[in-house]
C-alpha cells in the first residue's frame, strides 16, 4: 500500500510538468487549432536565456527568471508575427510543418550558442532535497512545480472565462470571421495567444532545468504534454491538466506493477487508445459548424 | 571531327593513367595525407561524450604540427551523429564512399558502432578503438576491428569484485540502459557475482528516452541494495543518484568508466556524485604522468576550443587513437591497410596514457586477439570532483 501511494505521489509530481506544457499547447490550439510542436523548444530557449543571465551576466535569480519569462512572451509574439502570420493561405497541416521547422531551428540555435553538453542551472531550490510526510517523500522542486501548475491553471481558467482578452481569444477560435466583424483584432489576439502560451511553456522549462539541462531536454516533456492535451481534448484547460496528472499516474503505476521497460511508451499507447475510443478527448466540447 | 578524335584519345589516355596510378594507391592515403574518419555525438542525449572526438582532433593537430607521420599529415574527418545509429550509418557511408577514409578511429556508442560495423568490415576498412566497451567488437573478432576500451563486462567484474571482496557487500543491484551497452554491464555483474555465489538483488532497465526515473529508483530502494551499479548515460546516472538522495535511499553507487569524469559529474549533479566509485581506463586528469602532461600542453592547451575542459572524456579521444597512430608510424612509407593490421597485431604491452595494449594475430575463435586493453583501476569521487585512487592498474580476467 505504501508503494502504491508513493507511486501516486510520484505520478502527480511527474504530471505537473506535463500539465504546464499541455496547458501551453492547449492555449494555442484553442485559438488557432494548430498543435504547436515548437512549444518545447520555445521553452528551451527561454530557459537558456535564464541560464545565460545567471551564469554569464551574474544576474540575481529574482531578476533572471522574470526576465526570461518576459523574453518568452516576446519570443512567442515575434514567432507568430514574423513566421506564422506570413504563411500564405495556410491549412492546418502547413502550420504544423511550420511549427516543426521552428522547433528544429530553435534547438539548433541553442546547441550552437550554448553547446550540447549538459549544463547545471543555478536554481534556488535543489532538485535533490525532499519533504518526507510519514513514509512518503516528494521533492521540494516537485512541490513547487505542482503549485505553479495549479496556479497557472486557475489563472488561465479565470482569464479565459472572465477577462475581455480571454473572451476575445475564445471568440477568435470559434469564428474568426464573426469575431473580426464584432471588432476583435484577431491577428493581435493570435499574437497574444502565442505570447501567453510561450510564457506558460517557459515556466515548465525553468522548473525542469535543475534536473536536466541540455538542448534535448524538452523533447520528452513536450511529447508527454501533447499526450496529456490530447487526452483532455486539446481545447480544455482543466482537461489538459487532468490528462497530465492521469498520464503521470498511469506511467508510474505501469512502471511499478507491469513493466518498467515499456513505461516510456505508455503515453503514446494512451494517445492511440484515446483517439480510437473518444477522439475528441475526455473534456472537449466540439462546436458543430452548420453548412 | 579530327579535333574531336584527339580530345577523345587524350581523355582515354588520362583515364588509363588514372586507373594505373590508382591500382597501387590505398584508399584515403596520398603522398602527403592520411584520411581518418570519426563520428561523435555533439548534440542529442549523449552529447556529454562529444568531447571524445574533439580530443582526437586536437591530438591529430598536435601530430601534424610535429610534421605528421613519416611526412604525411593526418586529415581528420569528424561528424556529429547525435548518438543516432541511422545518422551514424549515413555519415560513415558518405565519407567512406565520397572522400574515402583510410581507417576509422573511436566512434562513440555501442548502438551507433553496431550500425556501421558490418559495413566497414565488409569493405576491409580498419576501425581502431570504438569508444564503447561492447563485446560486439571482439566476439566474434573481426580482422579489421581493434578494440581499445576495456569491456564493460570487465569493468562490471572489477567493480563487483571490489564491492564483495574489499567492502564486504552482498546485496548488489544494477540500473542499466536497455541496450547492448547496459546489457554488457549486466552480463559482467552476473558472471562475477555468480563466482561468489551471489545474485543481483535488482536488475532495473532504463530506456534512453526516459525522463522520469522515480519508478526505477523505487525498485532499487525496495531491493535494499547496499551497492547499485550504474550502467546508463551520464544524464540518467546523475538522475538516479539525485533521486536516490531525494528519496533518502542511501547506498554505495558504482559506475562504469563512461561516468568517471568526476568534475563534470559533480557539476551536473550539483555535488550529489561525491562518494561514487567508478572504473576508469586512463590516467587521472591531474596525474603527473609525463605523456599525459605532454598531451595537455601540446594538444589541449594549443587546440582545444574556448570553454573546453581537460577531462577524461576529452583525452579518451587520444587514448582510442594512440594505437592507430603508433601502428601508422610503424608502417613507415608503406601505409596500406594490410600493413596497418600487421603492425597493430604486433603491438605488445604498448603503453600510452591508458592501460597496456596488446593484440595478437587474427584468430576467428579468440576474441582476445582484438581486445587491446584488459586493464582498469577504480577511483572514488571526492569533494570538488577530485579522484581518490582505490586500486592500482589491474588486469581483469
Amino acid at each position: 500500500m505504501i508503494d502504491f501511494i508513493q507511486m501516486l505521489i510520484n505520478g502527480i509530481a511527474a504530471g505537473s510538468s506535463y500539465a504546464l506544457i499541455g496547458l501551453a499547447m492547449v492555449i494555442i490550439y484553442k485559438t488557432s487549432e494548430v498543435p504547436n510542436f515548437a512549444q518545447g523548444e520555445m521553452a528551451l530557449i527561454s530557459t537558456y536565456v535564464a541560464y545565460m543571465l545567471l551564469e554569464q551576466h551574474q544576474f540575481p535569480s529574482y531578476l533572471a527568471f522574470p526576465l526570461s519569462l518576459v523574453f518568452a512572451v516576446v519570443l512567442g509574439c515575434i514567432l507568430e508575427f514574423t513566421i506564422l502570420r506570413r504563411a500564405k493561405e495556410p491549412n492546418v497541416l502547413g502550420m504544423i510543418i511550420i511549427t516543426i521547422g521552428i522547433e528544429m531551428i530553435l534547438m539548433g540555435l541553442v546547441s550552437w550558442k550554448f553547446g550540447a553538453e549538459q549544463k547545471s542551472m543555478p536554481f534556488p531550490i535543489s532538485p535533490y532535497d525532499s519533504v518526507m510526510i510519514g513514509d512518503f517523500f516528494v521533492s521540494t522542486l516537485e512541490v513547487l512545480t505542482l503549485v505553479v501548475a495549479l496556479c497557472t491553471m486557475i489563472v488561465l481558467f479565470l482569464f479565459f472565462r472572465y477577462s475581455r482578452l480571454g473572451m476575445a481569444m475564445k471568440a477568435t477560435q470559434q469564428n474568426p470571421m464573426a469575431a473580426r466583424i464584432m471588432g476583435i483584432r484577431t491577428r493581435r489576439i493570435l499574437m497574444a495567444t502565442w505570447g501567453i502560451s510561450s510564457l506558460v511553456g517557459a515556466s515548465a522549462g525553468l522548473l525542469l532545468s535543475p534536473v536536466i539541462m541540455q538542448p534535448y531536454m524538452m523533447w520528452d516533456p513536450m511529447l508527454k504534454g501533447f499526450a496529456a492535451a490530447v487526452m483532455g481534448g486539446m481545447t480544455s484547460l482543466p482537461g489538459a491538466v487532468f490528462g497530465a496528472y492521469l498520464l503521470g499516474i498511469i506511467e508510474n503505476l505501469f512502471g511499478g506493477y507491469i513493466s518498467i521497460e515499456f513505461k516510456s511508451v505508455v503515453a503514446f499507447a494512451v494517445i492511440v487508445l484515446m483517439l480510437c475510443i473518444r477522439p475528441s478527448g475526455l473534456f472537449a466540447r466540439h462546436y458543430v459548424k452548420k453548412v | 571531327m579530327k579535333r574531336q578524335g584527339w580530345v577523345l584519345l587524350l581523355a582515354g589516355v588520362m583515364l588509363l593513367i588514372g586507373l594505373v596510378a590508382g591500382v597501387g594507391a590505398e584508399e584515403g592515403v596520398t603522398a602527403t595525407e592520411i584520411h581518418i574518419g570519426q563520428w561523435g555525438p555533439q548534440t542529442g542525449p549523449a552529447a556529454a561524450w562529444g568531447s571524445v572526438a574533439r580530443g582526437t582532433d586536437a591530438y591529430f593537430k598536435m601530430i601534424n604540427e610535429r610534421g605528421g607521420i613519416n611526412g604525411r599529415k593526418l586529415i581528420h574527418h569528424m561528424f556529429d551523429d547525435a548518438y543516432n545509429p541511422a545518422k551514424t550509418k549515413a555519415g560513415v557511408k558518405e565519407l567512406q564512399e565520397g572522400t574515402g577514409m583510410f581507417a576509422w578511429v573511436s566512434g562513440v556508442g555501442t548502438a551507433p558502432g553496431l550500425a556501421v560495423r558490418d559495413y566497414l568490415m565488409e569493405r576491409g576498412v580498419p576501425w581502431v578503438g570504438p569508444s564503447a566497451g561492447s563485446l560486439h567488437w571482439v566476439d566474434p573478432p573481426h580482422k579489421y576491428l581493434f578494440a581499445v576500451y576495456p569491456l564493460y563486462a570487465l569493468e562490471a567484474r572489477a567493480l563487483c569484485r571490489y564491492a564483495v571482496a574489499n567492502m564486504g557487500k552482498q546485496k548488489i543491484a544494477i540500473i542499466y540502459q536497455n541496450d547492448d551497452y547496459g546489457k554488457n554491464g549486466l552480463k559482467g555483474a552476473r558472471e562475477e557475482l555468480a563466482r561468489h555465489g551471489i545474485e543481483l538483488v535488482a536488475e532495473v532497465p532504463v530506456n534512453v528516452t526516459d525522463s522520469d526515473l522515480k519508478p526505477h529508483v523505487m525498485k532499487l530502494k525496495k531491493s535494499n541494495a547496499e551497492v547499485v551499479l550504474l550502467w546508463t548515460t551520464v544524464r540518467h546516472a546523475v538522475m538516479t543518484v539525485g533521486i536516490s538522495k531525494a528519496m533518502r535511499f542511501q547506498t554505495q553507487f558504482m559506475s562504469t568508466s563512461t561516468c568517471s569524469d568526476f568534475p563534470l559529474m559533480m557539476h551536473i549533479s550539483k555535488g550529489a556524485w561525491e562518494g561514487v566509485i567508478a572504473a576508469t581506463f586512463a590516467e587521472l586528469p591531474d596525474s603527473g604522468y609525463p605523456l599525459l602532461q605532454t598531451y595537455k600542453q601540446e594538444a589541449f592547451d594549443q587546440y582545444a576550443a574556448k570553454g573546453e575542459r581537460w577531462g577524461l572524456f576529452y583525452y579518451a579521444g587520444i587514448v582510442f587513437a594512440e594505437p592507430l597512430v603508433e601502428a601508422i608510424r610503424r608502417c613507415g612509407d608503406d601505409v596500406t591497410r594490410e600493413r596497418l593490421v600487421q603492425e597493430l597485431e604486433s603491438l605488445k604491452d604498448f603503453k600510452g596514457i591508458s592501460g597496456k595494449i596488446s593484440y595478437k594475430p587474427f584468430d576467428p575463435n579468440d576474441p582476445s586477439c582484438r581486445q587491446g586493453q584488459s586493464q582498469t583501476f577504480l577511483v572514488q569521487c571526492m569533494a570538488g570532483g577530485k579522484a581518490k585512487q582505490l586500486t592500482d592498474w589491474a588486469t581483469i580476467d
